[in-house]
């Protein structure tokens, strides 16, 4: 009685000529990533490793990977984009939750309060933090005259305005993909959970995190490659005693007129990116 | 056979979403084993009834027992029921297995014990062989098994079905409906379905019950809701009628004299004189040729529909009131299109309800 149910087909491979035609409009694109990403990644790395008076030289990795003052610089950059995306990803996943639920006008101000922000360009956010939090910005105004300090507090050029201001300015890339994954659930999935005898904790921790997973991990890949190659944040907001691998690249580019190490410290600025974009993008693999 | 003690009672549940009373004071008493339906039109109230009873929304005011227990207010999981969901809710990141084991799971059972459940729950609905496949691999028939399979493995004190089949297409449900009976009677379970369609109703439960705007109009045995529904609404809502407007000339015994556009007709009833009411019969009963100690009337044949084991005949009685006949592939003789007929039917076959009642 239920053969045909059992034997139900599984998705047929395509014919190689739809392949073809799917090719075919992929070429475009192809052309066009080969042109602008591919070619120039490929003089990155010819750059970093060619020595200008013939051959090729590992001295460039040798002084990022050897001396202790570019260990902390990429350090420095590692830590900027790990702790701007865990602080990001905390405030961005019970926010998702919230806009999801939200209805009717309360749920188009959020979302808008979400994108117009990114119609404005970095600078001129991270500018705003520089007016907000110096020592004779509006925060500190505010706290004098209403008594509660007499003196400054001193916030820019600290760390903590660096990832204040990184995580405001990166927020929507997290929220964005979360959210994406969180209104289409359903809610379904929960209830089925709950009557079969997981709780309120266990259904989050084996239910709702594993099927928003991939929202997650959209939004670490963003925010993480984002604020660790973060150069106008790091500048504006701490400057020079927080000296990044995106600031180095700028410095040996634009004044020490070293391409070779500029070329270097971008290619490992890239490995980095790269690394913790896969190892995301493993976590969030579907299970065979 | 002596009865079975109440398994699942619910007693005066009420249950309100703004201005909207969803469920109102509903008592039912379900004995363990029994298949029970919850029949009704969408906005009836059956899934809020189903949800309650699973703990995804507790009614307002009411209580609701399941083996002994007062679980009105338990959260759904302490509450050790099944429910396979319209829409399935297989948990797309793990295998079939995982879904099946996920109930025992979290419960801490212990990972042989888990093993043999899911092999025995999988085995149940014919799927051993697919234990490790993905959610997405498999047909809308075999997701539903699934969800059957992971709902019967924890072994629940009642099996909740909110309109599980009506995902399937026709041919599927109906296969469906008759192994689902069969594997849920073997395995003794207690099994609640929300459905609207009557036919699911009839075929899977032991009694149905007909909802509508929050009540249970009528809780009976299939073949007792047919032969005699007790509102206008629950004769509409299971089978087909010939239904014709009235009002009550006489009466006694329970059975009241009604004068109708196609003459004067005997039903059961019992009703003040000059009562409006409708007057029903089912079209099988309908009979060709005159009887005197039958309700009779006549008319010229609107339509004639052939469904294979029967034929359907419209007559169209005059005055706006219409007859319907079911004739059985037995019978010799069957009228044409324009033919006039003369059908009687008998008066211990007919109903009469309040008109005023109509939906």
């Amino acid at each position: 009685m239920t053969d045909a149910v059992l034997s139900a087909p599984v998705a047929t491979p395509a014919p190689d000529r739809e392949r073809l035609a799917a090719f075919g409009f992929v070429a475009p694109s192809l052309l066009i990533t080969a042109l602008v990403f591919v070619l120039p990644l490929a003089l990155l790395l010819g750059v970093s490793v060619l020595d200008p008076k013939g051959g090729g030289t590992s001295a460039h990795y040798a002084r990022l990977l050897g001396t202790p003052y570019y260990l902390g610089v990429i350090w420095n950059s590692l830590r900027l984009g790990l702790l701007t995306t865990l602080i990001a990803f905390l405030i961005s996943y019970p926010a998702a939750f919230a806009l999801a639920r939200a209805r009717g006008p309360l749920r188009s101000i959020l979302l808008a309060t979400l994108f117009l922000p990114l119609a404005a360009s970095v600078i001129v956010k991270a500018f705003a933090w520089t007016i907000l939090l110096r020592s004779d910005g509006l925060i500190n105004t505010v706290l004098i005259a209403a008594g509660i300090i007499e003196d400054p507090i001193r916030m820019i050029f600290t760390q903590t305005a660096l990832i204040v201001g990184a995580v405001n300015i990166f927020l929507p890339f997290m929220v964005l993909p979360i959210y994406a994954v969180v209104a289409q659930l359903d809610s379904r999935y929960a209830e089925a959970a709950a009557t079969l005898g997981a709780s309120p904790l266990v259904v989050f921790f084996r239910v709702i995190l594993p099927l928003t997973l991939p929202g997650i991990v959209a939004g670490v890949a963003l925010v993480f490659s984002l604020s660790v190659s973060a150069y106008v944040v790091p500048t504006l907001l701490i400057g020079e005693k927080y000296p990044t691998l995106a600031t180095t690249i700028a410095k040996a580019y634009l004044l020490a007129r070293e391409p070779g190490f500029g070329a270097a410290a971008g290619v490992v600025l890239l490995a980095i990116a790269i690394i913790v974009v896969a190892l995301s993008a493993l976590l969030s693999r579907e299970p065979k | 056979m002596s009865e079975p003690a109440p398994h699942l009672v619910i007693s005066a549940v009420s249950k309100r979403f703004g201005a909207a009373t969803v469920l109102d004071r509903v008592d039912l008493t379900i004995r363990r084993g029994e298949l029970v339906t919850l029949l009704g039109p969408s906005g009836c109230g059956k899934t809020t009834l189903l949800r309650a009873i699973a703990g995804l929304s507790p009614p307002d005011t009411g209580t609701i027992a399941l083996a002994g227990r007062d679980v009105t207010h338990v959260p759904p999981h302490r509450r050790n029921v099944g429910v396979v969901f319209q829409s399935y809710a297989l948990f797309p990141h793990l295998t079939v297995a995982g879904n099946v084991a996920f109930g025992l799971k979290v419960r801490g059972a212990p990972k042989a014990e888990i093993d043999r459940a899911v092999q025995r729950a999988l085995a149940l609905v014919k799927l051993g062989h697919l234990g490790g496949r993905r959610i997405s691999a498999l047909s809308g028939g075999q997701q539903q098994r699934v969800a059957l399979a992971r709902a019967i493995a924890v072994e629940p004190d009642v099996l909740l079905f909110d309109e599980a089949l009506s995902a399937l297409d026709r041919k599927l449900r109906e296969e469906m409906q008759i192994e689902l009976r069969r594997l849920l009677q073997d395995v003794k379970a207690t099994a609640i379905f929300v459905t609207h369609d009557q036919d699911e109703a009839l075929t899977m439960s032991d009694r149905v019950a007909v909802m509508n705007k929050g009540r249970i109009e009528q809780l009976a045995a299939p073949r007792e809701l047919y032969a005699r529904p007790a509102s206008l609404f629950a004769l509409n809502f299971v089978g087909l009628s010939t239904r014709i407007a009235g009002q009550v000339v006489g009466g006694q015994d329970g059975m009241v004299d009604v004068v109708t556009p196609v003459g004067r007709l005997s039903a059961r009833g019992a009703f003040q004189l000059g009562a409006s009411v409708i007057v029903a019969t089912r079209p099988e009963q309908l009979r060709l040729g005159a009887d005197h100690e039958a309700n009779s009337a006549s008319g010229r044949v609107r339509s004639v529909v052939f469904q294979g084991s029967r034929t359907l005949v419209d007559v169209d009685a005059g005055a706006g009131a219409s007859l319907l006949a079911e004739l059985s592939g037995r019978e010799a003789e069957v009228p044409r299109v324009h033919d006039e007929v003369r059908f009687a039917w008998p008066a211990a076959e007919t109903f009469a309800f309040a008109a005023e009642a109509s939906p």
